[in-house]
């Protein structure tokens, strides 16, 4: 018996990535050489935009006469030589499955991501963390190569099977020279040229060493914008802890609304580390301190029509658009604006007295909804243009507006609470400080946030501040785990369940308008129509 | 069609001696050509949706030799196409995918059967099993075993596949009896080759007619009292004639080993993979070389007695390796084996998995067990520390990954016309509360999937409405049954709306109206908007014009039908909550109307690209969300799952949670925005419109309003 083993080739990808095409051009290149040859894939349904794979084997000296090998039509878990990912999780998934072996297999893995829906939705933060995936990659392959292959075919304007391929070829591990490659490249006709460039520039990268693991996005482009040089005194009376977030959160609130409202945020803060005292530099409470002095900074500047107006009417705002949506030199951009202000966004801005009665008429004649108008607002054309400036110029009606003045009093509210907790017990007021979390969004979503925090405030909350001795064991962890569930989706259930499992009693679900109701036979038969 | 087989087309003309590259399923296709096939026909569906693609595609060629190609509207259509070859001596093949496609088939196909045929019959089924399989997890070989089809089962290569193509039309001729080609889902995509010999033209066939019709011969209908003796017939004459044939031709294989005591008997679709668990035992070679005997069943319906008899006799112990359940064969064996009072000790399911794919991995883990068994002195310890390996990476991953990676199912399409449909209707539920949705088979059956996980029950293709019958008469709320045109024309229209109008029943029935069935690789129906009416749309959407759908709905007696364009998410928002409230009694259907975005796709860039090149004004248009206004709440991915919607880490340094990011990607449907206004979500999306090759008159327009805008901007 001959005991040449076929060489083993297991490309994972997502459907309509042209996954095909690299399967093609590797049979191609083996044909060529005279190699026997399989290739198989399990597309179906996958190819929309799910992940599959495609599996290779061939052998590395061609066929004695007469002789044709068997090749096998499923990847075998440890029996893989090379694994070839054109994503990150994907390649995380070839690895779960068993097909990474450490003695055998050499890894070839995007760096980058492409978040799948159920990491997307989150309210949160859903995302997979990267560095689990590298730690399981760096453990259980014999060699990992991790390529930037999504900044590769952008940068050469060609699709990521040809980076693959690159990839692959320059890791030295297919039985023919790179010049075979791109022969076959070339005779598919399509796109030649940038396939090849990005072909090549994958092949050096890799061959030459210089392929490692570069974290895609983490990081990047971290604006550079820090706090004017004459805040500098003040901020240096915060704890260390504060210090960072609170300059980032200075540029902010001045660029929100004035100077006075900066102070404001900056004593307030003070006021945070006065009540921890000393005790600055405890992790608990430097965690608390910092994740204050962040969210602190997101709440004073909460989204308003005025802070939409503004930042959609800057001058940096066309070139970040151009650049993004990759308009070239010669194009003209027009853009348009969704908007959709209704009664909520008008009383919101309005003077307080005013804004609450539009609120009021609104909310008893079911029109808060219904008076919503949907705006495309051409922001490249003169009208539309003035209109976002006039909205942005009533910058200084904002303080005597309602919205400001309810977020104050609830801002207010958790100042003193996390005051007293800062002293009381550090674990709870880390998660306390953490608790603006919940509130994002506009609209609905906005509602439902403010709604969400509100009961965790009057709940979990009050209960800590209510109790002469402190906060009970294990009440800081029910406030994380609260924070957590209203995050986890927007109905509010899931926070319902969880402050029942700190025995709050739970709400009844909102109820729904009866609509439609089928009767049960030898009733009246008519139908009952009603909102 | 999605996809275009001119490559492929001209590898079916190869003469003999030529070599033939590419898939397994156009190696069947070529087969068929070279057995001499007078007509073919099927329904798509993946694995052997190219079969049929490619034929439509090559009309031309296939008119040279004068094979019909007929696109049925289902599968039942397609078998009872094969009744041409109960009373002409003509060739004939369809496809289909299966289990699903032979369970809507099976009532042609036993009145095929059960008279029998004179001309070569052949099913060709893409035997949806295991990875990657989209549909229930049954097996075909029931179907074969109830009514009398022979049932075949190549070895996965393509000389084999094309051998047993060939051999089963003889097959079928010798027996009188139609024969079933089962292929897997990776066979149909095995790329491979084989020598090809000439193509065979009909002697009856679009050009070289039938002048006379058949005489009347009742034995050849299924219709008693005949239908006794062609029972008789199919036991006492058709099998033996078939068993003698595969005996003579001999289509099962034997490799024969020196470890005479020991043998596997495989279904001939399992052979590579059970080489590759002997060679990880050391027991065979790269070539197939195998110390254990084997037979390799390339026919699995009907067994021949002798030929397992004969294999068996005198060994210790034979293990039986067949997938799925029932075990049918292994049931056989074991019968023929008391026959014939050999006392050879039978193994299958016993030491191999009930059920699911039999990967080499899973073969191996058998194997070891039955040599540990019956041949305790072969080497086993490499082939149990891999088995042990296995195991112990997957837990390291698990480990490493603080638990498993996020799943990553198949979703809509960028710009697919159908996710808008679902946006409206979450929108929908909050307002008026959960609703019983039945769902179909089809791209929309992605709904079931996040965000949108609409979705309680799918009962086949085309069924969704008939499966909310019985729901419909007990819920205080009226249910939805969402349907494609796909599946409205398979089945829907008669097992659903005709049903549903002849019990007044009061439901609500959403049709996607995409004008092509979708997720099998837009195919035509018969309601596809004309070439011309596509032609003008370019990018738009070809569908609004044709109303093939709404006036058979009309003509069938459909009193409520309204249709919405789907991208206008308020009003298919409106137009669902009117259907699901108003008090008209009966059926209310909603025609969901946007042509898929595939078919405009493959439009608009040739054409786009074209006028580029000739230097004409182009539009283009994408979304995008301001990073500065985004909460990085998400309820826009939530209301979409689009997937050029994501996230990216904000640049601002003080936001941890994620912001959501258009990718250039975006194809401009709109759907962002119009889920913005309908749910009044957020003010950060914009459209961009992108002037390629402006005009004078656009070049003075931006001139004036930079200048202006220049002047009252802030930095």
């Amino acid at each position: 018996m001959s005991d040449s083993k076929p060489f083993t080739l297991l490309i994972a990808a997502l459907g309509g990535e042209g996954g095909g095409v690299l399967n093609d051009w590797i049979v191609e290149c083996a044909l060529g050489q005279g190699l026997p040859v399989q290739a198989t894939s399990v597309p179906g349904v996958a190819q929309r935009t799910g992940s599959t794979s495609y599996y290779i084997e061939m052998m590395r000296t061609p066929a004695p006469d007469g002789a044709q090998p068997v090749f096998a039509l499923n990847p075998m878990p440890g029996g893989v030589d090379v694994v070839l990912a054109s994503e990150l999780v994907e390649a995380g998934r070839m690895i779960e499955r068993g097909f990474v072996h450490p003695k055998r297999t050499t890894l070839i893995a995007a760096s980058h991501r492409v978040y799948t829906t159920q990491e997307k939705m989150q309210m949160g933060d859903g995302r997979f963390d990267d560095e689990r995936i590298h730690a399981g990659a760096r453990a259980l392959a014999a060699r990992y190569l991790s390529v930037d292959m999504a900044g590769l075919a952008a940068a050469h304007g060609t699709v990521i099977s040809a980076v693959m391929f690159g990839a692959l070829a320059g890791a030295g591990v297919l039985p023919w020279p790179r010049e075979a490659c791109e022969r076959v490249i070339r005779e598919g006709g399509l796109g030649v040229q940038a396939s090849l460039a990005g072909f090549g520039a994958a092949f050096d990268a890799v061959a030459d060493g210089s392929a490692r693991e570069a974290l895609a996005g983490a990081g990047a482009g971290l604006a550079a914008k820090t706090s004017p040089e004459v805040w500098a005194p003040l901020l240096a009376t915060l704890p260390a802890p504060m210090r960072e977030n609170a300059a980032h959160g200075v540029v902010r609130v001045l660029d929100y609304q004035d100077s006075a409202y900066a102070r404001l945020y900056v004593e307030r803060l003070q006021r945070i580390a006065a009540a921890a005292g000393n005790s600055s530099t405890q992790p608990l409470v430097a965690r608390a301190l910092a994740e204050a002095a962040r969210l602190l900074a997101l709440w004073m500047t909460y989204e308003d029509v005025i802070r939409v107006a503004d930042l959609k009417s800057r001058r940096s705002r066309v070139a970040r658009i151009r650049d993004e949506a990759r308009v070239r030199e010669g194009e003209i951009l027009e853009i348009v604006e969704y908007l959709k202000p209704g009664v909520d966004e008008v009383a919101a801005t309005l003077p307080r007295a005013l804004g609450a009665r539009l609120r009021d008429w609104a909310t008893h004649n079911g029109k808060l909804e219904s008076l919503n108008r949907g705006m495309h607002l051409p922001s490249t054309r003169i009208h539309g243009y003035l209109m976002l400036r006039l909205l942005a110029r009533l910058r200084p009606m904002r303080r005597r507006s309602l919205r400001f003045h309810e977020e104050q009093q609830s801002i207010e509210r958790w100042l003193a609470a996390l005051e007293r907790m800062l002293a009381a017990s550090p674990a709870f007021a880390a998660a306390l400080a953490e608790l603006p979390r919940v509130l994002k969004g506009y609209g609905d979503t906005q509602r439902r946030g403010r709604a969400s925090f509100e009961r965790i405030f009057d709940t979990l909350v009050e209960r800590a501040l209510g109790s002469t001795s402190g906060p009970a064991a294990g009440a800081a962890q029910e406030l994380h785990a609260a924070i957590a569930a209203a995050l986890a989706e927007p109905e509010g259930r899931e926070l319902e369940r969880s402050l029942e499992k700190a025995g709050i009693e739970p709400r009844a679900p909102a109820a729904k308008p009866i609509v439609w109701m089928k009767k049960p036979r030898g009733a009246a038969s008519t139908v009952v129509t009603s909102r | 069609m999605e996809r275009s087989f001119s490559a492929e087309i001209r590898s079916l003309s190869l003469g003999a001696g030529e070599t033939f590259h590419g898939e397994g399923i156009l190696a069947v296709t070529k087969a068929l050509l070279q057995s001499g096939v007078s007509y073919v026909g099927g329904y798509q569906g993946a694995p052997v949706s190219h079969l049929l693609d490619v034929m439509v595609q090559a009309r031309d060629y296939m008119d040279e030799l004068g094979v019909h190609v007929e696109a049925c509207t289902n599968e039942a259509s397609a078998a009872a196409m094969l009744g041409a070859s109960i009373m002409y001596p003509v060739r004939g093949a369809v496809t289909w995918k299966s289990v699903v496609g032979t369970n809507v088939a099976s009532d042609a196909l036993s009145n095929l059967a059960s008279p029998g045929v004179m001309g070569g019959a052949m099913i060709v089924v893409g035997e949806d099993y295991g990875e990657g399989a989209s549909v229930i997890q049954e097996r075909t070989h029931a179907f074969a075993m109830k009514s009398g089809m022979w049932l075949l089962d190549p070895r996965p290569n393509l000389p084999t596949i094309v051998r047993m193509v060939e051999h089963g039309f003889e097959l079928s001729e010798a027996s009188n009896a139609p024969v079933i080609l089962e292929l897997r889902i990776r066979a149909c995509h095995v790329r491979g080759s084989f020598v090809a010999r000439d193509n065979v033209k009909p002697r009856i066939s679009t050009r070289e007619l039938q002048m006379e019709p058949a005489p009347f011969d009742y034995a050849r209908l299924a219709h008693p009292p005949v239908t006794f003796q062609h029972e008789k017939l199919k036991y006492e004459v058709r099998m033996p004639a078939a068993r003698k044939y595969i005996v003579d031709a001999g289509l099962n294989e034997l490799f024969d080993g020196d470890r005479t005591e020991l043998g596997i008997i495989v279904q001939g679709g399992l052979y590579n993979n059970l080489v590759r668990a002997l060679q990880a035992l050391g027991l065979a070679d790269a070539y197939g070389r195998s110390r254990i005997p084997i037979l390799n069943l390339n026919v699995v319906y009907p067994l021949v007695p002798e030929q397992i008899t004969g294999f068996c006799a005198g060994k210790r112990a034979v293990l039986v390796a067949e997938e799925g359940q029932p075990d049918f064969i292994e049931q056989e064996i074991n019968t023929i084996l008391r026959r014939a009072d050999l006392q050879t000790k039978l193994h299958g399911k016993d030491l191999l998995a009930m059920g699911g794919e039999y990967t080499a991995e899973l073969l191996l883990a058998g194997l070891v067990r039955y040599l540990a068994a019956h041949a305790p002195d072969l080497p086993r310890g490499a082939a149990e520390g891999l088995l042990a390996d296995i195991a112990g990476l997957k837990a390291q991953a698990t480990e490493a990954f603080s638990g498993p990676v996020p799943a990553r199912p198949p979703n809509f399409c960028t710009g697919c016309p159908e996710r808008p449909v679902f946006a409206a209707l979450k929108l929908v539920e909050q307002d008026i509360g959960k609703l019983h949705v039945s769902a179909d088979i089809g791209c929309h059956s992605f709904a079931t999937f996040a965000p949108f996980s609409f979705g309680n029950s799918i009962l086949g293709y085309g069924m969704s409405l008939a499966s909310s019958a019985g729901v419909r008469n007990f819920s205080a709320r009226r249910p939805v049954a969402v349907m494609g045109d796909g599946g409205f024309w398979h089945n829907g229209l008669l097992s659903g709306v005709s049903s549903a109008l002849l019990n007044k029943g009061d439901g609500v029935l959403i049709i996607m109206k995409n004008g092509y069935t979708s997720a099998t690789g837009t195919q035509e129906t018969i309601s596809t908007p004309t070439s011309e009416s596509r032609r003008v749309a370019e990018g738009t959407s070809a569908t609004g014009s044709e109303v093939t759908i709404e006036n058979t709905l009309k003509g069938m007696g459909v009193k409520w039908l309204r249709t919405v364009d789907n991208y206008k998410v308020g009003d298919v928002r409106k137009t669902l909550e009117e259907a699901l409230t108003s008090p008209f009694e009966g059926l209310k259907v909603v025609i969901a109307d946007g042509e898929c975005q595939l078919e405009r796709q493959r439009r608009i860039k040739p054409l786009r690209a074209k006028m580029l090149k000739e230097g004409k004004r182009v539009v283009r248009t994408r979304f995008g969300v301001d990073e500065d206004t985004c909460t990085g709440d998400h309820s826009c991915i939530r209301l979409s799952g689009c997937p050029t919607l994501t996230v990216k880490t904000p640049t601002d340094p003080l936001k941890v949670d994620p912001v959501a990011h258009v990718t250039n990607d975006c194809v401009g449907c709109g759907l962002c925005g119009e889920v913005a206004h309908a749910a009044v979500l957020c003010p950060s999306f914009w459209r961009a419109e992108i002037i390629s090759n402006p005009s004078r008159w656009d070049r003075f327009k931006a001139r004036v309003r930079e200048a202006f805008i220049h002047a009252i901007r802030p930095a």
